[in-house]
């Protein structure tokens, strides 16, 4: 009889080693997780946040008869079908600009962190611009710019991937 | 005498029971103890890698936005994160290495677009991309980044104009020995 309790309290025991055990691995995998210090990331969000206010700012080679527009000006100009001095188009400016620009600033390449980009420009809330390159990976950092000129609202997103 | 000594050991036994059971609930105690400790302190490392990240910003803002630095209202009202071409220019030219710039070990501005890789100098000047302002022997912090507009004025045969460019202001601050 008492063999019998002796052996049920052993069982008991080893039971409760094993979900001691077994809560312990958990926490400590969980606690290793945690405990890593976390990685600085390869893109800041106040990057791509200070990088289309300053694209916006950037003087293109689009002139009008009082002066060479910036790329804000060209969104606009492009929207409302503007023409630039000597008949070039201002959205094929708007877009070549654009592509370089985001192309240099935003190195693609295998030793690059940067996997991608997607740039796009709303106006009204409609997709006016898309410019994409690389691949969309999971991790990214994007910010977006709005602005209004003559009663139209224009957005300019861009999703940096790493 | 004999069931007084089977006794005794049934009391070892329960003893020895009660005491593994103890130390395996108070390490059980510690583990959650832990665990809860360390969810405190990833949240108090993501807010200090936030503050850190912010710091950096308002840091390059700072410098972009100084008066040394910051295009003022010569380029048709206030711009920010804008940086006058000739006055860093002049201000490469004025700085020492032993000079305290906001407690700057390195500061730098690159042209992005369009990127050229030349030092600038006075007689290379606008056509170069690579302005050193300071740059002290001494360890430094890694590098701390923003991109910013570089404007200068411009002139072609009729008119002069604003001409501004992408670029990236790059800072590093001295190691602190501690």
């Amino acid at each position: 009889m008492n063999k019998i309790i002796g052996k049920k309290a052993q069982e008991e025991m080893v039971g409760f080693v094993v979900i001691v055990v077994v809560v312990s691995v958990i926490l400590l995998v969980l606690l290793g997780f945690l405990l890593r210090s976390p990685e600085k990331s390869a893109v800041e969000n106040y990057e791509v946040e200070s990088f289309i206010l300053s694209a916006l700012q950037y003087t293109s080679d689009c002139e009008n008869q009082l002066e060479f527009l910036s790329i804000e000006d060209l969104i606009v100009a492009c929207e409302r079908k503007e023409m630039c001095l000597e008949e070039k188009d201002s959205c094929e400016i708007l877009n070549d600009t654009l592509k370089d620009m985001v192309k240099d600033a935003w190195n693609i390449n295998k030793q690059s962190a940067v996997k991608g980009y997607n740039l796009e420009i709303k106006v009204e809330g409609e997709e006016k611009l898309i410019l994409k390159e690389g691949n969309e990976t999971s991790n990214y950092k994007g910010a977006f710019q709005d602005f209004a000129k003559r009663g139209t609202e224009y957005i300019v997103y861009l999703n940096v991937y790493y | 005498m004999v069931r007084g000594i089977r006794r005794n050991r049934s009391g070892q036994m329960k003893i020895q029971q009660m005491t593994f059971m103890l130390v395996a609930v108070a390490f059980l105690f510690i583990l959650v103890g832990m665990f809860f400790l360390s969810i405190r302190l990833y949240n108090l490392k993501k807010t200090a890698t936030n503050l850190e990240e912010k710091n950096a910003m308002l840091l390059v803002s700072k410098l972009a936005d100084s008066p040394e630095f910051s295009c003022g209202n010569s380029f048709g009202g206030s711009k920010t994160s804008c940086v006058d071409f000739d006055k860093i220019l002049a201000l490469k030219y004025q700085v020492d290495e032993d000079d305290e710039l906001w407690g700057m070990a390195k500061i730098e501005l690159r042209k992005i677009y369009p990127e050229k890789d030349i030092e600038c100098t006075e007689t290379n000047y606008p056509n170069c991309g690579i302005v050193t302002i300071l740059e002290k022997d001494v360890n430094t912090q890694p590098a701390m980044s923003n991109f910013v507009s570089l404007c200068r004025k411009e002139a072609d045969e009729s008119k002069i104009y604003d001409k501004c460019e992408l670029a990236r202001l790059i800072v590093s601050a001295e190691e602190k020995n501690t």
